[in-house]
């Protein structure tokens, strides 16, 4: 069905995006990521030396902060610290540097809509300026389902709020290679349809065939 | 890039600071019913340098609030009593969040061009007193009633010095190697109208009196250039923003607005920005009874009348390549120099838009690119800027007799920008 999306995009197209790397001076890597309106700055430090007291000493960890654009840090930054910890111990590789920990510093310094993801993105760019090793990259999006059932992605802040429910969806990316074995296989199906991490708030009833199709956008 | 009304990022060499202003109505304080209040909260992010740590704000974080805090309350740059709505029950509580991004040395300058450039830009809604008996307080959207920017009386800049164990040597506007192994400081806030309104050195090595007056007359010098400068950057914003009230009806500026636009191309530049916003509030009326399109074309085009620095040609340009976004002409994507801006603004910007109208989607890759970058048209009119900014601090170096060793890469964005009709 045709949607009327407010700016005019399709139901299956994403914002602009801008990245760009290296914009600090002092952090050992950083990255800016614009989708559309809503931008995020990443800052990523590491690995020091020494892990927290619960951490496990015999594997990398990672400390997530999250810094809102006005007030003081509440239960959603969080939460938000919490995925974004547990998506970036999922891409990065913890056994090459053991007893160490890499600090990602997230700034929020505008917020329209899939803010999450777009902290995500911005939070694997930065890691691969400052070198950290990591499995492969992270790919976030938002899609969210409306009342009448259509599934849009990428949705800006009054997209989002007349939304039913709203995934947060975290694919790793697709390999590109010049060798004929190509992109391996799990299980019979290419790497790059499985999710990292899926964050789901509202109802939505279910719309895999439009998330093959987000998948294939990213 | 998203800009916003009350927000800021200045960039001081490698000084990278944010600035955000917010307001909220709330209760005033018992013994000033009458006056709105002005808060500042400095968050060192741990961006920022390795050594900051999140959790209790450490010495050198609450020293720098207080510095600009002191700076612009005690002066009483901004003017608290027009924030009071309804005496002794409702006032404006403002709110400046201030993120170090990038320890690159001399925070507290940075911090204050941030705090102040924020503040100019910062527009809160219109309250009116309505309901049953006049005590009922109305907060307009921005879309029903244009919001209003605070009134700020001058703009106190802070500049810093540090000191060396040697007698002879006094740097301006330290970097963070310098901070680390200078043995003393001093910050003097003044404004451009040779006020001094605060200054500090919190201990240290004992500095003599000359040496101090010194400091003090380079001060205002450099304090007047600031001003300057933040001032361009903002008029910029007013008018960009202006522009983008335009932008919402494409049609409407091709029939009316750029003919007029185009009249008014010979208006003298020399506007501050209270008088451009007091005239953007007469034309309103005068262009809505003549008008029959949409309220917020009607704004647009009251206000591009005003705000107009000879920038017609842009404003086509920048119609054309809406869907690009308000980045398809940002004059600072490329980490301008602000010396290349006063000189753009000063020659009716001809360089400028010409570059973005040819680039308009290029421009989304290189954006934010190193500071150090500069694209080749910006050197020859940066390098014309440089010459008389250095002609000043030779003038400088001649009354000191000390080595004065001015650190002055100093680069600008003002963030602006509108909720679009998406």
């Amino acid at each position: 069905m045709e949607v009327d999306r407010a700016d005019g995009r399709n139901p299956n197209q994403l914002r602009p995006l801008a990245c760009s790397c290296s914009i600090l001076h002092r952090a050992h890597g950083s990255a800016s990521w614009s989708q559309g309106d809503t931008k995020v700055l990443a800052a990523v430090y590491g690995p020091k030396a020494g892990t927290k007291k619960n951490e496990n000493p015999e594997k990398a960890s990672i400390e997530v902060i999250w810094k809102p654009r006005t007030g003081q840090i509440g239960k959603p930054e969080k939460e938000y610290e919490i995925i974004l910890k547990r998506t970036l111990q999922s891409i990065c590789i913890l056994t090459i540097n053991p007893n160490t920990t890499t600090s990602v510093i997230i700034q929020v310094v505008h917020d329209d809509g899939a803010l999450l993801p777009c902290a995500i993105n911005a939070a694997c760019a930065a890691l691969v300026d400052a070198g950290i090793p990591m499995k492969h990259l992270a790919v976030a999006i938002c899609c969210c389902s409306a009342e009448s059932g259509y599934c849009i992605l990428d949705p800006t802040k009054l997209e989002e709020q007349k939304m039913k429910g709203f995934a947060y969806l975290v694919f790793p990316n697709s390999i590109l290679s010049v060798l004929p074995e190509g992109s391996s296989l799990v299980q019979g199906e290419p790497m790059e349809h499985g999710i990292i991490t899926s964050v789901t708030h509202g109802a939505m009833s279910g719309n895999l065939s439009t998330l093959r199709v987000s998948v294939s956008h990213l | 890039m998203c800009r916003e009304d009350g927000s800021s990022e200045v960039q001081l060499g490698q000084t990278h600071i944010m600035g955000f202003v917010t307001g909220q109505l709330v209760q005033p304080y018992r013994d000033r019913p009458n006056e709105g209040t002005l808060s500042i909260f400095t968050e060192f992010s741990p961006m920022a340098d390795p050594s900051f740590e999140t959790g209790r704000p450490s010495e050198s974080a609450v020293e720098l609030g207080r510095i600009v805090d002191r700076g612009l309350r005690e002066s009483r740059a901004v003017d608290t009593e027009s924030l009071c709505v309804l005496a002794g029950k409702l006032v404006w509580a403002i709110r400046i969040d201030l993120h170090i991004l990038d320890n690159g040395g001399n925070l507290v300058d940075a911090a204050n061009i941030a705090a102040l450039a924020s503040l100019l830009t910062f527009r809160r809604p219109e309250c009116s007193l309505g309901g049953e008996d006049d005590l009922e307080v109305i907060v307009h959207p921005p879309e029903e009633r244009e919001p209003l920017p605070l009134i700020i009386h001058h703009l106190p800049i802070a500049v810093t010095f540090g000191f060396f164990s040697s007698e002879s040597l006094l740097v301006i506007d330290p970097t963070h190697h310098e901070e680390a192994v200078m043995v003393g400081k001093m910050t003097a806030t003044l404004n451009a109208n040779g006020d001094v309104c605060a200054i500090q050195k919190p201990g240290g090595e004992g500095v003599l009196q000359s040496v101090i007056m010194q400091c003090l007359r380079l001060a205002s010098r450099m304090a007047s250039d600031i001003t300057k400068k933040i001032k361009d950057a903002v008029e910029t914003y007013n008018t960009e923003r202006a522009l983008r009230k335009i932008k919402r009806h494409p049609t409407s500026i091709t029939l009316d607005g750029s003919v007029n636009l185009k009249e008014k191309l010979n208006e003298p530049s020399g506007h501050n920005v209270v008088n451009e916003l007091s005239r953007k509030h007469l034309e309103k009326p005068r262009l809505a009874s003549a008008e029959n399109a949409s309220s917020p074309g009607n704004n647009g085009e009251g206000e591009s009348k005003s705000s107009n620095f000879g920038r017609s040609s842009r404003r086509d340009g920048a119609t054309s390549n809406f869907v690009g976004g308000a980045a398809s002409w940002d004059p600072y994507s490329r980490g301008v120099d602000s010396d290349f801006l006063k000189a753009s603004l000063a020659s009716r910007g001809t360089l400028t838009p010409k570059k973005k109208q040819q680039d308009p989607t290029g421009e989304r890759k290189p954006n934010e690119s190193k500071p150090e970058e500069s694209p080749g048209d910006v050197i020859p009119t940066t390098s014309a800027m440089d010459v008389s900014e250095t002609g000043v601090h030779k003038g400088g170096e001649k009354t000191l007799k000390d080595a004065v060793k001015p650190k002055h890469k100093r680069k600008k964005k003002a963030f602006s920008s509108t909720a679009d009709a998406s």
